[in-house]
Order: structure tokens, then C-alpha cells, then sequence
């Protein structure tokens, strides 16, 4: 091998690997061919070109020693440094939280000019030229011609369907496919409610069809705006749920998502992931905080690095060491600084009817809006709706969670977990105790109670002290916060209970229970039928920071005997009775959701 | 060396000659207009609107439609009795409520306090596709079809030439008795039916109303003539009878490849299918070890790569061979089934391995017509079968209150 193809091949590996650098400003379509072909050319002639030439040339001067030459031994450590530095960035990469990935980088980045710098030095012969230095460029041209043509198929295929103005469903990125990297983000999400939203949520799919059933098919879209939204950029109709033969999978009590992990692995990126996936909350590139599914997505224009839609294992393997090697472009296609704002979460968590009316069905951002947590003007007052739903919890308080989002990732100081802790315990906790636990140590920081018993009636104080919206919020036409109260005397007598369950389940109407209460035009409750709401026929939440005090009348007043001994409790239950059993009809393993308790205190007058 | 150089420049050359010099097919392109008279002109038609109409296109001399017939048909079509165990009727597997036009029957289902439905039909009542959502069968005892078959729909199947999958039965009359009689079905004798429809009086005077009397072929008839009303319409018959902004442009194109690509050949008539057998697959793609499509990345999750047999000798389908089951004469013939109501009836081909409308799309393409469609073909192709989903069409022939 003649000094001359080494020599090319040096300086077009450097002229490659210098064109990533940022004062280039490559736009991401060459960058992303560039580094591909910068690091799989130079791999491939690390190891079968240069290794064996230095090998050859240093016995040379090691072993014949007929020649001699400092720049050349220079050059030689250099070369290794640089070559261990390069395979060091691609097998490890530069993720951020390793130091000597960090170190590789600077290695690798300013170990090349002097090792430029020491080739002219060591090689003042003069470059001979002939046809065949060509014969290198050629090997560099074919190594990345079929790496060339495979892009520019999928590119073109992206520009068609952005014009066709939907999605396929290739391009919705399976989450599992964010696993390999994410792996502890991922788990926490695949057991949240975001990711069981759609398919594998038996209240959802069960009220999207008595939707349909009462509203017409074209309803579907308004509950798939945010519950499904991969199957409304496609195009289809309705929400699907898969199969496992004829009954459906049993994806109630199962953890990890393995079925969606397992359906990468066998159906590749070709089958339609359903609910709020990774890429949908990270690729939303605008959002509007009128609610109702009110974000823009942009899911063709993502800066993804060569090979990485592909299914193939190595290729897979490959564009993880692609990302790895410069991740920072894939940081910056999947979070934005929206990200963080109150306003992003409430393009889905505002609902109003679609229809003139716009009459709200759920409005939690706009009650945190109003509510003191709102308050960027005094930055240790503020709290959005991440400080408290997307931060971790130990016993009972919010304790910021530190460690790395990515595998050997970067420390952080405060995580941004992903279990969406909010009130929805039970289904998440028929998959994870650790979901359940997050939730409901969540639930329990939100209200505190007090009690008196004054002039023949019991008065209980409920206040909203961690909400930063009402309580309870989402869905209240289908949450059940109450409080269950039982007095007795000295004898141990009850003298008065109240918010006991029936032994149907249901709560016993006597109870007041905090939520609201829809009604159609003529004021009658429209039980499952919420798009219904025409009036509203009670309110009793409790707005953030607000205190309630229930009264309620001891019926034989006159003749207790003291001392009265009351227990109340403040009890949650995710959905009502009669809810669960109708959605039981349809999913009949569904269990009955449990009472939680949230608070209880005793006291005696 | 130079040798090498030579030859790339003249691989280089040889194929940009060669793409250059490629002719470039111009498509067929319809107006409104002609791409209705092409369908039509290849006999696809519209379903009637009128009772009148329908009349002309399913009454036999054998079996002369009448509304006591129909009245009857629709609640014997009901009728638990039918059944062994008296526990399923027709209605079980092909689901259809005796009201068709009740907007409530989802919820009735859900608030009632009995639940006769198996639980995942309960979701799907207010399809009312005339079958189960199902992979396969589920008859008497809870037996599942031997053969692993899906359940066909019953809606507008009067009007096909073949019934079932095979093709082996030629009247709804005829699959009526079958289906009764079969040990997976209603497991129900001819005497038994009889005997119990006579233990009743209030079927004894509908069958003197409809027929003369009690008897297995009148059932037969009563049910038959139900089903011949049960027959749907869509934007695609509102299209063809000249209606043009019935269908979006997107189902136009996707109507004009179903008639270009050659599906019509087969999927034809006032059906679109049921009208003859056929083979299936038509390419086998078949090698001694078929590792084409392990190496195919852009077709995985639509290939027999899904379901991990890849290494087996041969396989007859382009989906898990669940079943077994061979077709007419082992030969995999099949009826081309219809596509009326094809959205409301996943799963798809007869043993149900294939969940999506686009999968089978794609599948039929490559292994019926030797294309591969592209992801614009198919979704143009989806969106006119889209426009094929209708509902029963109101006759006025039976009494509304459903009791």
C-alpha cells in the first residue's frame, strides 16, 4: 500500500470529520450523511487499511530500524489516540454523563489538526499524482452508496406524506423503540396513564363507542384528539384494541408494556402504537392553551440519524451509536422548552364541547390559572404542572429525584419522572405498585380535613392545600371524593354516620360527595352520557387553597352523652360504582376499583 | 486496478442509460363521470332503495318474498329456542339487533341488569355488521369452528351467488338449515326444531300467517326471505347512481385502482364479491427456504416474518396457517369474499390472521395481483372501501316495535 492512499485517506477522513463542527452549520440532511460516512469509513479503514499500514511502517523503524524519524513516532501515538479516542465515541459515545466520553471527544476533535500538522511535517515528499489515489476515493464513494440511496428513498418518502396531510404509520415511532436509551423513563411511562389511554383503557374504550353509539362515528375524533392521537393523524375512524385471538389480550395487569415491546420486535415500526406516546408529547412543536387537542405535531421533520427507522438489528444497533457519538441534535428534536410551561399541558387537559356551546367538561389548567400556584412573578410561589406531576415522591413529599434520564446520560439534579401521577391510581396500579404508590402518595398531600361537633352538628373542614387546581379535577362528573364521618358516645353508640358505601357498591345517597354533577336541559343527571351536559346541577369542588366546611345535623341532638367520639375520613374512589359496572359489561376481569382513604382524624368532645 | 476504475464508471453509465431510457407509463385517469360508467360497465352496481327494487334482485319462485315471511324470518333470526341449549340464536354470532334503527341498544347493554352478550360484543352491537368481531366461530357448548373459520357477515350475503367460505352452499336458505343442524353451530335437529317451534302458539299462527304450517324448510324459508332484506347501502351506491360528491376525491383514485389493478376481476358484482371461487393465494412466493422476506425490512410486519415460521419449508398463506384449513377441495379455493361492510368486519380472510383492513389490502395486492402497492395506493384503496360501509336499508317491510 503506497504512503499516498493512506495519506488521502487521513485528510478526507479529518475534511469529514471537521465539516460536523457547528461554525459549519451543515444543514441536518448532509450532517447526518456526513457523520454517517465519517464514522463507518473510518472504522472500516481503521481496522483494515491504517492499523495494518502503521503496523507494516513501524516495523520498519522499530524492528529493521532503517529508518528514523521523530514527527513519524509522534505521529504513530497520535493516530492510536485518535483512532482509540474515535472507537471509544462510537461504541460508548459521548452521552454527557461520562467523563471520558468527554475526554474522547476533545481527543479526537483536536488530536486531528495536530495530527494533520504532524503528517505534512512527516510526508514533505511530494504527492505523485496518478489514476490511482482515485481507486480511495472510490472505496469511500462505494462504502457509502448504499447508505446515499437508502436515504434519499426514505426522504422522499417523508416529503410525500407531509404533503399528503397525514401520517402513516411508520412514521409514528414505536416507544419501545425508545427503551434501548431510556430504558427507566420508559418503564415509568409504560405503566402510566398516558400510555394506557386508548386500547388497553377498558372506561375509555367503552365510553368512546357509547359516544359513537350516541353521536355518530365522526364523535370518535373528539375523544381521539387527545386520547389516540396516532390513529387521528392516520386517518382512521375509530380506536382499536388488539386481539389474542378471539378474547381480548389480558393488558390489564400487565407491566412494562411488554406487548408493545414485543410488537416492535415481530411487526417492526409497520403497526400503530396507540394513546400518548413518546414521540407525541415530544414532537409537539406548538401549542395552544384553548384545550381540545389544540397542538400542532411535526413528525416528518425530526432530525433522525442514518439507520434509524430501520428494524434491522444492526442497523438499529448502529444508529444508536450515531446518536450516542453527538447526541445533542437528538436532544434538541425531542424536548422543547414549552415543554416545561403549563400552557403545553393544557392543549389536552382543557375540554369543552365541540360544539357552539363550548361548554366546559373539564378545565383544569384554566383552574390552575386562577389559582395561587400561578404566579410567575414570584418564582418560588410558582408551581406548573410539571413541579408537581412529573416529580418524584417519597414518603409524602415531593423529593427531586436525582440520576440520568439516558443510559449513562448526564447527572441530573431533579429528574422529570414520567409516571403522570395525578389521580388515576387503580389502573395504573393493576400493572405497577410503584405507579400506585407515586399516585396516591400524590393524592394524599392534596387535602387536609379538620372536625367540631358545635350545637348539635357535625362540621368537617375540608381544604385544598396541594392542588393546584380544583379537587377533585379531570373528569369530577366521575370521581368520587367524599367524607365518610361516624359518631359515637360514651356507650360506643353510633349517634350519626354518614358516606358509607351501599352493599351494591354505590356510595349511599346521604354522602356529599365533592364533584360536579352534569345535567341535560331539564336538570336530570346525564349519568355515562357527559357530552350531554346542557346545565349544571351541582359544583362541589373545591377550588386550590380553599377551605370547605361540611355541617351536618346530629338528628337526636338533645340527648347525647358526652364525651362524642368522631372519626372522619376523607375517602377517594377513582370511578363510581355504577360506572365500573358498566364498563364491567364489556370488560368483565376488570376489578372493582378500591376506597382509598386519604385522610383520617380522630377526636373526642 | 484501472480495471476496477473502468468498470465502476461503467456500472455507473450503464444504469443511468438505462433509467433514462425506461418508457414512463402514462395512468389512466377518470372523470367523474367515466369512472362511474367504467364501474358500472364492469358490473358493479348500486343496491336497491326500494322494496320494489330489492324484490326484482332476491325474489325466487321457490321462496316468493312477503312481509309475515320477513316478520317471522326477523324472529325466529332471534330466537334462543333454535339452539340446543337454547342459550345462542343467530344473532349471537352474526349480530344484528331486532331493531336495527335503535340508537340505544349500546347502552341498554351496559346498564342492564343481565348480560346476555358475550363481553366483547357488547362493544360492537351497535356495528350491527351481521357477525362477531371475532377470529373464529363460537357455536353450541362454546365449540369453536374445527377449521378455525371466521364468521361470515350475513348483511347483504342473500345477494351472493356462493355462501360460506368454500362456496360449497349456494342459497342463504340452504346455509339457514346448516347452520341449525351443525354439531358447532345450533346443534339442533330438524324434528327438534319443529317440535319446539309447535310448543308454542304464537309461532304456530305467524307460520300459518307466512306459510301453511310449522315445518324445517319453512324456517328455512322464513329466515332466508330476513335475510334477503337485510341488504345495505353506502356513498358508493349513492355514487353510482350518479350522485358525484358522495365520495372524496381520495376514494375516487382508490376506485379507480380497484378497477385498474384488476381487483374488480374478482371482487364484482352488487357485492363487490361473493359472485365466484377463486385461488389464494394466486403467487406463492414460496422458495425451499423462503429467507426473502427476513432480508426485506420495508415489508416486516406485513410478511409471514410476523409470525416467526420463516424457516418452514412452505407455507400456503401469506398469514399463519391457523386451522388449516385448505379451501374447496384442499385446493385453497375460496369465495372472494364480499367488501360491503369490509371495515366493520375485522378480522380479515378466513382463519382471521390478519387484523388490519391495510395489512390485507397490501397482501391481496402482492399475492392476488403480483403488485406491491404503496402506502399512497393502499390508502386510496382503503378509503374507497371506506365509502363501501352502509347501513341496512330501511324496507318499511317489518313492524319497528321490537319486542
Amino acid at each position: 500500500m503506497k504512503n499516498v492512499y493512506m495519506k488521502i485517506l487521513i485528510i478526507l477522513m479529518f475534511l469529514s470529520g471537521i465539516f460536523q463542527l457547528s461554525i459549519f452549520n451543515l444543514s441536518w440532511e448532509y450532517f447526518r450523511m456526513v457523520q454517517a460516512i465519517h464514522i463507518l469509513s473510518s472504522a472500516f479503514i481503521a481496522i483494515f487499511l491504517l492499523v495494518p499500514y502503521v503496523n507494516m511502517h513501524t516495523y520498519e523503524y522499530m524492528i529493521v530500524k532503517r529508518a528514523k524519524s521523530t514527527s513519524g513516532v509522534i505521529l504513530g501515538i497520535l493516530l492510536l489516540f485518535i483512532v482509540a479516542s474515535g472507537f471509544y465515541l462510537f461504541f460508548v459515545g459521548n452521552t454527557g454523563g461520562d467523563t471520558i466520553g468527554i475526554i474522547s471527544y476533545y481527543i479526537h476533535l483536536f488530536g486531528s489538526f495536530i495530527l494533520l500538522f504532524f503528517l505534512f511535517l512527516h510526508a514533505r515528499k511530494k504527492i505523485d499524482f496518478n489514476a490511482k489515489p482515485f481507486v480511495a476515493i472510490a472505496i469511500v464513494v462505494g462504502i457509502s452508496y448504499p447508505t446515499l440511496s437508502y436515504s434519499s428513498e426514505k426522504l422522499t418518502n417523508i416529503e410525500l406524506e407531509d404533503g399528503v396531510e397525514r401520517y402513516h404509520n411508520e412514521d409514528w415511532t414505536n416507544s419501545a423503540k425508545c427503551k434501548s436509551c431510556h430504558e427507566d423513563i420508559f418503564n415509568q411511562w409504560a405503566d402510566s396513564n398516558h400510555r394506557h389511554l386508548t386500547g388497553t383503557n377498558p372506561y375509555y374504550m367503552v365510553m368512546e363507542n357509547l359516544a359513537a353509539a350516541d353521536m355518530g362515528d365522526e364523535f370518535r375524533q373528539w375523544c381521539m384528539g387527545c386520547h389516540n392521537p396516532s390513529a387521528v393523524t392516520t386517518k382512521q375512524k375509530r380506536s382499536t384494541h388488539r386481539m389474542a385471538v378471539n378474547d381480548m389480550p389480558n393488558v390489564l395487569f400487565e407491566s412494562g408494556s411488554k406487548s408493545l415491546v414485543e410488537e416492535l420486535k415481530n411487526h417492526g415500526n409497520s403497526r400503530l402504537e396507540q394513546g400518548v406516546s413518546c414521540v407525541t408529547c415530544h414532537r409537539i412543536t406548538k401549542v395552544n392553551s384553548k384545550g381540545n387537542s389544540a397542538y400542532k405535531l411535526d413528525l416528518t421533520n425530526r432530525k433522525k440519524y442514518v439507520f434509524e427507522d430501520s428494524n434491522s438489528g444492526v442497523e438499529k444497533w448502529l444508529s444508536e451509536k450515531f446518536i450516542n457519538a453527538n447526541p445533542e441534535v437528538h436532544k434538541e428534536s425531542y424536548s422543547k422548552e414549552i415543554y416545561k410551561d403549563s400552557a403545553y399541558c393544557a392543549s389536552c387537559h382543557d375540554e369543552f364541547l365541540p360544539d357552539d356551546s363550548k361548554r366546559p367538561i373539564v378545565s383544569t389548567f384554566k383552574e390552575w390559572e386562577k389559582s395561587p400556584y400561578n404566579n410567575p412573578k414570584d418564582p418560588t410561589k410558582h408551581k406548573s404542572c410539571i413541579d408537581c406531576h412529573m416529580s418524584y415522591m417519597e414518603n409524602g413529599k415531593h423529593a427531586p429525584l436525582k440520576g440520568q434520564s439516558t443510559t449513562g446520560g448526564k447527572i441530573k439534579e431533579n429528574i422529570r419522572v414520567h409516571y403522570f401521577s395525578g389521580s388515576n391510581h387503580f389502573l395504573s396500579g393493576l400493572k405497577s405498585e410503584k405507579h400506585e404508590d407515586q399516585t396516591l402518595q400524590l393524592l394524599r398531600t392534596s387535602a387536609d380535613i379538620d372536625v367540631d361537633i358545635k350545637n348539635g352538628k357535625v362540621l368537617v373542614g375540608v381544604k385544598n392545600v396541594g392542588a393546584g387546581h380544583h379537587l377533585p379535577t379531570g373528569v369530577s362528573d366521575f370521581r368520587e371524593l367524599w367524607l365518610d364521618i361516624t359518631v359515637t358516645d360514651r356507650d360506643s353508640n353510633i349517634v350519626f354516620s354518614s358516606g358509607k358505601l351501599k352493599d351494591d357498591g354505590n356510595l349511599d345517597t346521604d354522602a356529599r360527595p365533592f364533584m360536579k354533577v352534569f345535567g341535560d336541559e331539564n336538570l336530570k343527571p346525564v349519568g355515562l352520557l357527559f357530552w350531554r351536559h346542557k346545565k349544571m346541577i351541582s359544583d362541589t369542588r373545591i377550588p386550590a387553597g380553599e377551605r370547605r366546611v361540611e355541617s351536618y345535623d346530629i338528628s337526636d341532638a338533645a340527648n347525647l352523652k358526652y364525651p362524642l367520639k368522631a372519626v372522619v375520613k376523607l375517602n377517594f374512589r377513582i370511578y363510581p360504582q355504577w360506572v365500573t359496572n358498566a364498563v364491567q359489561r364489556a370488560f368483565p376481569q376488570l376489578p372493582n376499583p378500591p376506597v382509598v382513604l386519604l385522610k383520617e382524624i380522630q377526636k373526642e368532645f | 486496478m484501472r480495471f476496477f476504475v473502468y468498470s465502476f464508471i461503467f456500472i455507473i453509465l450503464l444504469v443511468a442509460t438505462v433509467s433514462l431510457l425506461l418508457p414512463s407509463k402514462d395512468k389512466r385517469k377518470f372523470s367523474d363521470d367515466g369512472l362511474r360508467a367504467a364501474a358500472l360497465s364492469r358490473n358493479m352496481s348500486s343496491t336497491p332503495a326500494t322494496y320494489e327494487d330489492l324484490l326484482k334482485l332476491v325474489d325466487t319462485p321457490k321462496n316468493r318474498m312477503s312481509k309475515e315471511k320477513v316478520d317471522l324470518g326477523r324472529d325466529l333470526y332471534h330466537e334462543k329456542m333454535l339452539s340446543k341449549d337454547r342459550d345462542i340464536n343467530c344473532a349471537t354470532c352474526h349480530v344484528l339487533s331486532k331493531d336495527l334503527y335503535d340508537k340505544n341498544i349500546y347502552l341498554k347493554a351496559l346498564t342492564s341488569k343481565t348480560n346476555d352478550k358475550t363481553d366483547c360484543v357488547v362493544c360492537h352491537l351497535s356495528d350491527q355488521s351481521g357477525t362477531d368481531r371475532f377470529e373464529t366461530a363460537v357455536g353450541h357448548g362454546g365449540a369453536k369452528n374445527q377449521f378455525h373459520l371466521n364468521t361470515l357477515t350475513t348483511l347483504n350475503a342473500a345477494l351472493a351467488k356462493y355462501q360460506t367460505w368454500d362456496g360449497n352452499v349456494k342459497t342463504v336458505e340452504a346455509q339457514v338449515g346448516l347452520s341449525i343442524q351443525d354439531p358447532t353451530q345450533m346443534n339442533l335437529s330438524k324434528e327438534e326444531v319443529e317440535q319446539r317451534l309447535l310448543s308454542e302458539a304464537v309461532y304456530i299462527k305467524k307460520f300459518e300467517l307466512a306459510f301453511d304450517k310449522v315445518s324445517f324448510e319453512n324456517v328455512e324459508k322464513a329466515i332466508g326471505a330476513y335475510l334477503k332484506t337485510l341488504v345495505t347501502r353506502s356513498a358508493y351506491d349513492r355514487f353510482l347512481d350518479g350522485d358525484n360528491d358522495a365520495i372524496n376525491a381520495k376514494a375516487k383514485k382508490g376506485l379507480a385502482h380497484f378497477l385498474n389493478f384488476g381487483c374488480k376481476g374478482c371482487h364484482t358484482g352488487v357485492t363487490v364479491g361473493g359472485q365466484s371461487i377463486q385461488k389464494f393465494p394466486l403467487r406463492d412466493y414460496n422458495s425451499i427456504i423462503d429467507i426473502t422476506n427476513s432480508f426485506n425490512e420495508e415489508d416486516k410486519g406485513r410478511e409471514v416474518t410476523d409470525f416467526n415460521f420463516n424457516a418452514k419449508m412452505y407455507h400456503p398463506f401469506p398469514f399463519e396457517n391457523k386451522g388449516g384449513f385448505m379451501g374447496k377441495d384442499g385446493e385453497r379455493l375460496f369465495r372472494v369474499p364480499m367488501l360491503r361492510n369490509v371495515t366493520k368486519t375485522s378480522p380479515y380472510f378466513h382463519n382471521g390472521a390478519v387484523a388490519k383492513l391495510r395489512e390485507a389490502v397490501y397482501l391481496m395486492g402482492k399475492h392476488q395481483l403480483g403488485m406491491n402497492l404503496t402506502n399512497q395506493q393502499t390508502d386510496e384503496i382503503v378509503e374507497f372501501l371506506k365509502s363501501l360501509e352502509g347501513d341496512v336499508v330501511d324496507y318499511k317491510v317489518v313492524n319497528k316495535d321490537a319486542s
